[in-house]
């Protein structure tokens, strides 16, 4: 008998395909197990570090709460400065790409000095330098623009870092729409849409995808450089932590926790990254 | 006598000079009439791509007069009005082009209503409805929900002159509908070509596809340097070229 030679029914899997099939599936299962593993020998290799260096469990988990409370601060002013930024870098790409000469060099201006200038020195012009700037308007005649421009710490922390990922992120913005085929323009286009209709239907939705990567990593960065808003005294996370620390000498516990926390949040976006790229991976060929 | 009516695009007098001095048309003039079929056939870089992209204004004609349905545009001027009419035009000619150019992160459907909903201000379902006609007039009703990028090239360009005709042109541009495509692939997508010519549709397609110039075309034209060297029945220029570079240039192709 010559079974190899008998053709199987048309449009079915063949037997000898299911082997195949189930090693894909193993080797799948085996390396999702594997990984699982590796996550968690590193997990107990960090825990017993922590123990070998005699860290007081018993002190972190008292300050603990304490030290949550300020992760508020720390998610406001992050999500607040990121949503500004993404607006200024909206904005600031449109103005980069503009064909009108004062947009054009108002945005490249913003961009350039903005990246130009540490955070650091951006955040104290913000909350100590812009008063005596309302003064000296004050004196010229305007009434009440000093109180105005006079921020408490949180507005002026919020406004200092978003302007300053605003700047970083219009290059990333800017790079992302033209990275986008001129045919997909012209196709816009030829249908008789708009320049605002292109670049709102068809160009940026595509560009969305590009950048998301690159601001997620600006994201992840702004959560940490929130930190700086406790410089102006405001008690958020890292605030909190050293001042614990100082004042019981165990500054060590205290980092590591608040390094701890903040990481967790990261991960936590992170996993937010990887489900918005997977949604906007589905007009790939491959899924 | 007869009266003729006016032509569905009537192209005046057109020059397109890129940069400073690379003069790609050199006074060109054509007049389609409704339902009339065209093919423009020229050597690589005569400015075939360059006439059709100035007709829908991709590309923005250096000097003349560009007609479509009686909206006429003139080269230079930049009044307001201007840019409605030139919008105008577009919505009255759809274009396909060689590279497809469908929208990625569109489904097929999307894709098709995409003109009529964002362009016209149709309402969704009327667009679906009318979208679901014409995918089914290109055979590809099955594929409605399919992305782009799962589709053969050959489907792919169906989807985008189903993309086109949904904004229901007065005329119809082909660019090389068929040059990115596998040769097996070819077939289908003239066939759709053909039956909008059967249908009445205007059309200037820019195509070496002989069957197609040869049997489905009402007039063949030659282009050469930016210039027509050469105008007639697909008869005449297969059968009797008169110009020396017609008859180069068919000896290079047939
Ligand atoms: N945007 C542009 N900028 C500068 N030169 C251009 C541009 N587009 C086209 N050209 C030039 O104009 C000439 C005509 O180009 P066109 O694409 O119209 O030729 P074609 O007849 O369509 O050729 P093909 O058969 O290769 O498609 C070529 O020399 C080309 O290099
Ligand atoms: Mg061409």
């Amino acid at each position: 008998m010559n079974a190899g030679t008998i053709p199987t029914k048309k449009g079915g899997i063949p037997p000898e395909a299911n082997n195949v099939l189930n090693q894909i599936e193993n080797r799948k299962t085996l390396y999702r197990r594997k990984m699982i593993i590796a996550f968690i020998v590193l997990g107990l290799l960090l825990v017993a570090t922590l123990m070998v260096i005699k860290l007081d469990f018993k002190f972190m988990l008292k300050w603990l709460p304490f030290v949550l409370a300020g992760s508020g601060f720390t998610f406001l002013v992050a999500f607040l400065a990121i949503a500004l930024a993404c607006f200024l870098a909206v904005i600031g790409a449109l103005g980069r790409m503009s064909k009108n000469p004062f947009l054009n060099s108002f945005a490249t201006s913003y961009v350039s000095l903005i990246r130009g200038t540490p955070l650091l020195v951006q955040v104290y012009m913000w909350y100590l330098a812009l008063p005596q700037i309302g003064k000296a308007l004050e004196d010229l005649g305007i009434e009440g623009i000093q109180s105005l421009v006079t921020l408490p710490a949180v507005p002026a922390g919020i406004l200092a870092l978003g302007v300053c990922y605003g700047a970083y992120m219009t290059e990333t913005v800017r790079a992302g729409i033209q990275s986008i085929k001129l045919g997909q323009t012209e196709a816009a286009k030829a249908l008789g849409m708009t320049e605002a209709q292109t670049m709102k239907r068809v160009i940026f939705p595509q560009a969305l995808r590009v950048i998301i990567p690159p601001v997620s990593n600006e994201f992840i960065a702004m959560i940490k450089d929130s930190s700086l808003v406790s410089l102006m005294g405001v008690w958020e996370l890292s605030y909190r932590a050293i001042k614990v620390g100082r004042r019981h000498f165990q500054s060590l516990e205290m980092l590591i926790m608040v390094a701890l926390i903040y990481w967790a949040m990261c991960i936590l976006l992170q996993y937010a990254q990887e489900k918005l790229e997977a949604y906007m991976a589905r007009g790939d060929r491959r899924t | 006598m007869k009266k003729k009516s006016n032509p569905m695009v009537k192209v005046t007098n057109i020059h397109k000079v890129f940069g400073k001095k690379l003069h790609v048309l050199r006074g060109i003039d054509l007049e389609v009439n409704k339902g009339e079929t065209v093919v423009i056939l020229g050597a690589s870089g005569s400015g075939k791509s360059t006439l059709l992209r100035c007709i829908n204004f991709l590309e923005e004609p250096t000097a003349g007069t560009v007609e479509v349905d009686n909206i006429a545009v003139t080269a230079g001027g930049d009044d307001k009005n201007r840019t409605s009419q030139i919008l105008d035009i577009r919505k009255k000619t759809g274009m396909c082009f060689q590279a497809f150019n469908l929208f990625p992160h569109m489904t097929v459907l999307e894709n098709v209503i995409e003109g009529p909903v964002t362009v016209l201000g149709q309402r969704k379902q009327e667009a679906v409805l009318y979208a679901q006609e014409l995918l089914d007039w290109v055979g590809l009703t099955e594929k409605r929900d399919e992305y782009p990028s799962r589709l053969s090239g050959g489907q792919q360009q169906r989807v985008a002159i189903s993309r086109s005709l949904a904004m229901k042109p007065k005329v119809m541009l082909f660019d090389e509908p068929t040059s990115a495509l596998d040769p097996e692939l070819v077939g289908e997508v003239v066939e759709v070509m053909e039956r909008l010519a059967k249908e009445g549709m205007t059309i200037i397609a820019v195509t070496h596809e002989l069957h197609f110039a040869r049997d489905v075309a009402d007039r063949v034209l030659i282009m050469d340097h930016g210039n027509w060297i050469e105008e007639g029945t697909p008869e005449k220029i297969f059968n009797n070229p008169e110009n020396k570079r017609t008859k180069q240039f068919l000896a290079h192709i047939l």
